[in-house]
């Protein structure tokens, strides 16, 4: 082994305890992103691969009734490859052990095997025998979150009639990952249920024998969407046809698309955002490891050594350390990464949970890491080798020529030598002392990314179920009846006061741009949902027009004042141009707003709702949910607890997921910053720190010079971080396209105070052990 | 240039030829002027003392001659090697075949042991002696495996004594040898210089401003404000061990 080996070896040992932390700082960069990359794309996977493999349709119609014979026609369509006609019908289960009522669907299945297409995943029993018309299967999400045995009797109400199926399996589909009721933005899983039945005993029951209300399409390869669409809806129009859709706005599909996209801002935009940040802490971390031998370059060189082997060993000694922590990152991200996947499994239902590790995601990840230490070294390197040997091999002149003017400036202030050694420490050489405070204050940030969330959470609640949706319960309705509805419901004990609303499903088009979603009327002056801006001011309704969310608008393209083409999926399909009249922000789904009068009109019916929101009083709450679930034209209600447990359950808990290793990552991250910051400082006034206890300075005066210098430094880069982690929080927020919820960017002082205490925590931390050190010196 | 010169008994060619070397740091009213159109002639196998007070210039004389530093003006060579106007690989290459240092603060590299900081140089010398003689001549085989920390300052610069000589150097340049030791270790230090001058034939220049140092040479140049003020061959060259100060 090469002499200059044997240095490397002896130095990286010599060194390891700051090497140490550079490590931990490169691995938590890389086990992060490798965890929630192999997560992400493991998402991705799976998805691709249920979709595959239960054969998920990629358009889709509801008639109102249509006979199997048009289902040829549609398959006759060249760009058809598949079709598949099903009943699908709402309707309600009953539970005695539930407090609500829960809504559910019931979809045709052949009774002897599997769809063509949007087939099924059987979990757990058998299929249903065909010679018992009582026998369903239940999706798994609802038979895990009611803990469904199989076996067990369930009573639906079907068309109004009450009527008991025997539950033989569980099962998961491409087209209920996520399953909730038409218009709901969030799935539940406790109080929705999708249940597959035999196609017969559903056409006996909603008296559909040889038709049809459910078409599921496969598209033949090279076919076009967008050109078959039209021809389907021409088709199925007479039948009472909806307007078939794409895949894009199924509504399973979508919320699982929008909760992969926020997986793709969790687990690949930020952490490659620390993984950036890490790298440029390594990169400063190693110029300052090499700089500080600076004497040991320079004599090499001066024994004749050239320029290329004296890079070579010290880029050696900077990519073994990073190796290692790539190395370090690479194993931990693998192992968390299956940790990850048992903490994202009741968020996500995929059958096939299928963890693998991918070599090269630690490899991208370490070319990053292993760039920024080579421009570490080749910068630290290049700095010493430039100069000539002579005054290379000489300690570096404190101060810049003439002195900084910030030096110049604060010398006036500052006359102790002891101050003025911290000073000229970071004020000689302004640029690498700017460069560090950067460093340092990017400790506060990466802590702040992890934490915010919670914040943004909060905010999100408290938006949406405190500012704008104030109500204590949602009641939907399975038709549209007339108002005097509200005022028996609010004669029911508990109920302060009840409004009603009409909620239609619509396509919204604006030119070659189209939506589908739907429109809510409001009573005016609806205290219970109350459409707000960004800054959370009520926005009044029209008397006409529509009032649209922000970021639908901004979808569709239009602004307020221009004309939106609503087209009615429902009863007589009216289609109108209304204009907007303002913009909402809302958090949750895509809304669009009219006063209900206007809406009635519209449709062309008197004045009717179908759904309600209560005011609730808390003390007979339990009494009216038992009355309510007495009432058959209630399909669903909602209250309040439900959806909170909804939100927690799906995009709360989802996100929280990655968070808290976010936020975990990031502390480890920021203390191994710290402690190198401090480790540097005390290498590079060693000797000075020493000589100074000769003269007979206490360890705790020679500390003080030396914390100084560390205090002088974080009282810059705190503040700065607060700033940067705002700046940063905002920007990851942006990169975020997501229809199903939105996220404001709120950052309290909660996050801010956590993330600071932190790092000055970890600042502490390592100027307590530095302080043992600096107790080491003179020993 | 080039002729054969005689001086005291030692004949050989000059190696080392100097004419008008200035070296100025800084500028304007800041201006430091380290070396003052100095001229200068040394030959081969020449033992030369540069004496003289701090500042007068004699370690950034000894820097130019040895390729750590570029003068202002002037120029210098050695032998077929011009020094001044050279690039840094060429300075490189001529201080890796040629020119042998001995610093005046030691600078061993401190994570390696006494055996490896010489065959650190051995390794990319063409022709080195063995890592182990070099240590030898210098006194110090029983330390072989010890690490600069654990050895008194007099033995790590004999330590940076054989690290200079071990490539068999045609030229030693010591600066301040002796200069962070006390009167016993720097005779000891004196001694193996003197050994590499005699045993080796190496062209040795040192500097000290110990004028009692001078004994050793066979020629003694005195330097005050960046100039040569005077040469003086010794008739009778002193013993390292006859040395006293």
């Amino acid at each position: 082994m090469s002499m200059l080996d044997r240095k490397l070896f002896r130095d990286f040992w010599k060194l390891r305890a700051q090497a140490f932390a550079i490590m931990l700082l490169v691995g938590s960069g890389v086990a992060l992103f490798v965890m929630s990359a192999s997560n992400y794309l493991m998402l991705v996977s799976m998805q691709a691969l249920h979709y595959e493999s239960e054969r998920f349709g990629d358009v889709f119609a509801q008639v109102k009734r249509a006979p199997l014979p048009l289902a040829n026609q549609i398959a006759a369509l060249d760009d058809v490859a598949a079709i598949e006609t099903r009943i699908a019908q709402n309707v309600r289960v009953n539970r005695d052990d539930s407090r609500f009522p829960v809504a559910g669907r019931i979809v045709s299945i052949p009774a002897n095997d599997q769809p063509q297409l949007n087939r099924l995943r059987l979990m757990s029993g058998r299929w249903i025998d065909p010679a018992r018309p009582n026998e369903v299967i239940v999706n798994t999400s609802y038979a895990e979150a009611r803990a469904v045995q199989l076996g067990e009797r369930i009573e639906v109400f079907l068309n109004g009639r009450r009527q008991v199926f025997t539950i033989v399996g569980t099962a998961m589909a491409p087209e209920f990952v996520f399953a909730s009721r038409s218009g709901v933005p969030l799935p539940d899983n406790k109080n929705y249920v999708v249940i597959w039945a035999g196609t017969d005993a559903v056409a006996a029951a909603f008296d559909m024998k040889g038709a049809f209300n459910d078409l599921v399409i496969r598209l033949a390869p090279g076919a076009s969407e967008a050109r078959l669409i039209p021809e389907i809806d021409r088709i199925i129009e007479p039948y009472g046809g909806l307007g078939a859709y794409g895949r894009d706005i199924h509504p399973s599909h979508r919320f699982v698309e929008d909760e992969i996209a926020e997986q793709r801002v969790t687990s690949i935009i930020a952490p490659l955002i620390f993984l950036g940040i890490a790298s440029f802490l390594l990169n400063i971390a190693l110029t300052r490891l090499v700089g500080a031998q600076r004497e040991q370059i320079a004599t090499l060189k001066a024994l004749g050594y050239p320029d290329m082997p004296i890079f070579w060993h010290y880029l050696k000694l900077a990519t073994l350390i990073t190796v290692c922590g790539i190395f370090i990152g690479a194993i931990l991200g693998g192992w968390l990464g299956r940790v990850m996947v048992d903490l994202y499994r009741p968020f996500f239902r995929f059958p096939d949970w299928n963890y693998t590790f991918r070599p090269w995601l630690p490899l991208l990840a370490g070319m990053l890491a292993v760039m920024a230490a080579i421009l570490g070294v080749f910068n630290a390197v290049r700095h010493v080798v430039m100069q000539p040997a002579a005054i290379a091999m000489k300690p570096e002149i404190p101060v810049a020529q003439g002195g900084t003017l910030l030096e110049r400036l604060m010398s006036r202030i500052v006359t102790s030598p002891r101050q003025l050694m911290a000073l000229r420490a970071l004020a000689g050489r302004p640029f690498r002392s700017l460069l560090t405070v950067f460093g340092l204050s990017l400790s506060v940030p990466i802590v702040a990314l992890g934490v915010f969330w919670w914040d943004a959470l909060g905010a999100m609640i408290d938006i949406n179920f405190g500012r704008i949706n104030r109500s204590h319960a949602d009641v939907v309705l399975n038709h549209a009846v007339s108002t005097r509805a509200i005022r028996e419901i609010e004669s029911l004990p508990g109920v302060r006061f009840a409004e009603g609303q009409r909620i239609v499903p619509v396509r919204f088009r604006a030119g070659h741009r189209t939506y589908r979603g739907s429109v809510q009327g409001l009573e005016p002056g609806s205290e219970l949902l109350v459409p707000r801006d960004a800054d959370l001011a009520p926005i009044a309704l029209p008397a006409e027009g529509v009032l649209l969310s922000r970021r639908l608008a901004a979808r569709l393209g239009l602004s307020v004042g221009e004309p939106l083409r609503i087209e009615i999926l429902e009863g007589a399909r009216p289609s109108r141009e209304i204009a907007i009249t303002g913009l909402v922000d809302d958090i949750l789904g895509l809304t669009a707003y009219m006063e209900i009068g206007a809406l009635n009109r519209l449709l062309r019916e008197g004045a009717s709702v179908n759904a309600l929101l209560l005011s609730v009083d808390g003390r007979d709450s339990e009494l009216l949910w038992r009355r309510l679930k007495d009432f058959p034209a209630i399909e669903a209600f909602t209250p309040r607890e439900t959806m909170f447990a909804a939100f927690n359950e799906t995009i709360a808990g989802m996100i929280l997921v990655s968070a808290a290793f976010l936020a975990g990552f990031g502390v480890l991250i920021a203390v191994g910053l710290v402690y190198n910051a401090a480790r540097i400082a005390l290498q590079e006034h060693a000797w000075e720190l020493a000589g100074l206890r000769i003269l007979g300075l206490t360890r705790a005066e020679v500390s003080r010079i030396l914390f100084a210098e560390l205090a002088i430094m974080a009282a810059v880069a705190l503040p700065l971080g607060m700033v940067l982690s705002r700046w940063l929080i905002v920007f990851l927020l942006n990169l975020r396209q997501n229809d199903s919820f939105q996220m404001p960017a709120v950052v309290t002082p909660f996050t801010l105070g956590t993330s600071v205490l932190i790092v000055l925590g970890a600042i502490i931390m390592s100027a307590a052990s530095i302080r043992r050190q600096v107790d080491a010196i003179d020993r | 240039m080039r002729g054969k010169t005689v001086h005291d008994g030692l004949t050989g060619e000059a190696v080392f030829l100097a004419r008008g070397l200035t070296k100025t740091y800084g500028t304007g009213d800041a201006a430091v002027h380290a070396l003052r159109d100095v001229d200068l002639e040394i030959l081969a196998g020449e033992f030369i003392v540069l004496l003289g007070p701090s500042g007068s210039g004699k370690s950034t004389l000894l820097n130019i001659l040895g390729g750590l530093d570029a003068p202002t003006s002037g120029d210098a060579r050695y032998r077929d090697h011009q020094l001044t106007g050279a690039s840094e690989a060429e300075l490189t290459l001529y201080r890796r075949e040629h020119v042998g240092f001995v610093f005046q603060f030691y600078n061993l590299i401190p994570s390696l042991t006494v055996r490896e900081n010489v065959q650190l140089v051995a390794e990319i010398a063409p022709k080195p002696m063995k890592p182990e003689e070099a240590v030898e001549l210098v006194g110090l085989s029983h330390r072989l495996d010890h690490f600069p920390a654990q050895l008194s300052g007099g033995e790590q610069q004999r330590v940076a004594v054989a690290r200079a000589i071990v490539k068999l150097p045609d030229i030693l340049l010591c600066d301040e040898p002796t200069g962070a030791l006390d009167y016993d270790t720097g005779r000891v230090v004196l001694a193996a210089i003197q050994k590499v001058n005699a045993e080796l034939g190496t062209t040795t220049i040192v500097i000290t401003h110990n004028s009692a140092i001078s004994g050793m040479a066979h020629r003694v140049l005195r330097m005050r404000d960046g100039r040569i003020v005077e040469t003086e061959a010794n008739s009778r060259r002193l013993d390292a061990k006859e040395l006293v100060w």
